[in-house]
């Protein structure tokens, strides 16, 4: 009966998120078979799905984008961890100044993409500025930053704009913490780093997983910053579709809704793992 | 198949309910009316013109020049909506699988691939050309009849004409190279100086059909119709090519620019010495604009240098058709076009023929100062070879990515 009730009032959220999202899950799968597109589709009903597997060049896209998302949401993890305990433990005066660390948040991704470019292209303000204080005689001596193959661009972008977000969800924790928990344990000879990790991360630890998680997927599907920053080798996978989507001929639409089907997959794939081994984790951790 | 069926069930019961609908209201379907009737239908309407919004000069020229004329020689109210053609295309089908009938697109701009998908999908209007009085007077029909190897069949207006030119700066180079093997030489004599944007995008999928054309023997033998033999036979030359010249190219060929917008960026920069461009007068424009400096030129390749023309057409589900149609047939008109072709407007190269031209509008085309850095047509046109069928076109870009970038 409570329940019923419940579903009722959640119902003017859930009926559009089951008819928008659910309806557009829904349209990529089928139109990934080859039903439902846009022109009559001749191929097989496992074809896209076939055609992109048995592609090298798929694992690669797949694997970089992968390095991307991973590479950026760590280090936006583990340096947003450590600037939130370092604000935290500043006297409340300087806090309210250690608010600019929300800046990047309010920046739209690509605004950041912009940034990183104009920072660190061969003809950028960085590269102008060691020109200018003799460090590096020519421009082209510069490292080359946004096209080494590796995605540092893309990295640099997102990692900027995870590290406040990480900050913000950290500080949300760190708020309802009480310092005496560390000061006791300093008072008990705990070194400041045994402190910082038997103490505070624990505290802290869900924050951080959530963060991962969102920061990750986020990275290796996202398309604004890949846009703005991709490099044509390897490619990011959102690129590709958006290619596939919007610029090549409509009879492979299959096979752009194919990669969307799969990294949807990945994503609840990981979702589920992630925290099926942050779980057990946990458990073995309270046994010891 | 069989989810399609029904699909096609729903649509088309809910056709038959529409149709029977606007029968009642009993009207001469618009495509047999006489063009003067169409004009009146149109008078104080407003016509909705999606097209690419990139180039700021032609906005403004469309905003300035066209908006006003329509507006006082039809009293119709113009509405410039910017948006890719790959994108205005996806927004059709959208709204033809959801059955929208009036939708809120009036007239596209559009050529190409984008032409054949969404002819293919059943989403234009017409055939309607022909109905254009400065179709039937101006333009010949032969240069209407395919676009990139797919017949048109009066479904779009022509609207301009387009070249693929280079671009360099003559106070930096003193002569280009005026052949294919004279360009590779060039590259792999001044490495990472060279590049072209990533296919698919539009400028540099043309370089590459161009080379193709070069490296293969001639166009003549493409234009028949897709024959996968014979592409498996030639490709391979293609490819050949392109990764000799791909350690000298700008970042060694590691990356390629996004679009052809970053080339331009590239070049106005310096940081390599070709631009291209499948516009004639896209140099010209950029100098006015001050972004290229004043000593920049153009040059084609003896081997060929490909050209298009590009069209207007009307959705199936135009609100109002008329409208587009009036619109489509202005821009076609002698006025609309020696306006396009002026390099302060815009520079576009005219879609008509001049043989049917009156001997002073001749003259008045004639008499246009392209600028220093814009090609005559007497320099275009003797190397001028015609687009490629489309099916090629799409195997070249996938051949591209598994030969080249791979």
């Amino acid at each position: 009966m409570n329940g019923t009730k419940t579903l009722l009032k959640l119902c003017p959220l859930l009926v559009p998120y089951a008819a928008l999202f659910c309806g557009g899950v829904f349209l990529t799968v089928g139109q990934s078979f080859g039903w439902m597109t846009p022109v009559p589709y001749d191929g097989g009903r496992f074809e896209a799905y076939a055609g992109l597997l048995s592609s090298p060049s798929f694992y690669a896209s797949f694997l970089f984008s992968l390095q991307v998302g991973a590479v950026s949401a760590f280090f936006a993890v583990t340096v947003g961890t450590l600037l939130a305990y370092g604000v935290w433990k500043l006297p409340v005066r300087l806090q309210t100044t250690a608010l600019v660390y929300k800046i990047p948040l309010i920046l739209p991704h690509i605004a950041v993409a912009f940034v990183v470019m104009l920072l660190w292209s061969r003809s950028g303000i960085l590269a102008s500025l060691a020109h200018s204080v003799g460090w590096i005689d020519t421009l082209r001596e510069f490292p080359n930053v946004l096209y080494s193959g590796w995605g540092l661009g893309m990295i640099l972008a997102y990692a900027l704009k995870g590290t406040p977000f990480v900050m913000l969800l950290v500080m949300a924790l760190l708020v309802h913490f009480d310092p005496r928990q560390i000061q006791t344990a300093r008072m008990l000879g705990a070194s400041k780093a045994r402190v910082f990790f038997r103490i505070v991360l624990p505290r802290v630890a869900p924050a951080m997983h959530t963060a991962f998680i969102i920061l990750f997927l986020y990275s290796f599907g996202a398309f604004d910053i890949p846009f703005v920053l991709g490099e044509s080798r390897p490619g990011m996978l959102s690129l590709h579709v958006y290619n596939l989507y919007f610029k090549r001929d409509l009879a492979r639409r299959p096979e752009a809704m194919a990669i969307l089907v799969i990294m949807f997959c990945f994503a609840a794939f990981f979702i589920m793992a992630y925290s099926g081994i942050v779980r057990r984790l946990e458990s073995s951790e309270r046994k010891v | 198949m069989f989810p399609n069926k029904h699909l096609t069930l729903l649509l088309g019961a809910w056709l038959v309910l529409v149709l029977s609908g606007s029968v009642q209201a009993g009207k001469t379907p618009l495509l047999e009316r006489p063009f003067e009737e169409i004009e009146k239908q149109a008078e104080g309407t407003e016509v909705r013109w999606y097209m690419y919004g990139g180039w700021a000069h032609v906005n403004a020229w469309v905003d300035t020049y066209v908006a006003r004329e329509l507006k006082e020689r039809y009293n119709i109210r113009l509405i410039r909506v910017p948006m890719d053609a790959g994108v205005f295309v996806n927004k059709l089908l959208n709204e033809k699988a959801a059955g929208k009938r009036n939708g809120t697109i009036d007239l596209l701009w559009i050529n190409g691939e984008n032409f054949k998908n969404a002819k293919e999908a059943g989403l234009l209007f017409g055939p309607f050309a022909s109905g254009l009085p400065n179709v039937r007077q101006l333009v010949d029909p032969d240069s209407m009849a395919y676009d990139f190897g797919y017949p048109v069949e009066g479904y779009e207006a022509p609207f301009g004409k387009a070249q693929f030119v280079f671009e360099y700066d003559a106070a930096a180079i003193d002569a280009p190279p005026r052949t294919v093997a004279a360009l590779k030489a060039w590259i792999r004599a001044h490495p990472g100086r060279f590049t072209y944007p990533q296919p698919p995008d539009f400028t540099g999928s043309a370089f590459i059909r161009q080379i193709f054309y070069a490296v293969t023997g001639g166009h003549e033998q493409y234009l028949d119709g897709y024959d996968p033999d014979l592409f498996a036979r030639q490709s391979p030359k293609l490819w050949a090519w392109l990764n000799e010249i791909e350690p000298g190219l700008w970042q060694e060929g590691q990356t390629y620019p996004k679009d052809s917008a970053t080339l331009d960026t590239l070049f106005a920069r310096g940081e390599v010495a070709f631009g291209m461009s499948y516009h004639p007068p896209h140099a010209q424009n950029k100098i006015l604009e001050g972004t290229y400096p004043d000593t920049v030129r153009t040059f084609v390749l003896e081997d060929g240098s490909i050209y298009n023309i590009h069209y207007t057409t009307i959705p199936f589900n135009a609100p109002n058709k008329a409208g587009a149609m009036v619109l489509s047939n202005f821009l076609l008109s002698v006025d609309a076009q020696l306006s396009k072709y002026r390099p302060t407007a815009w520079g576009d190269f005219p879609a008509l023929d001049p043989r049917r031209l009156s001997p002073r509008d001749r003259k008045r085309f004639q008499a246009v100062d392209l600028g220093p850095a814009t090609l005559r047509p007497a320099e275009l046109v003797p190397v001028a070879v015609p687009e490629i069928p489309s099916r090629y076109l799409e195997a070249l870009e996938q051949g591209w990515e598994e030969h080249v970038l791979r």
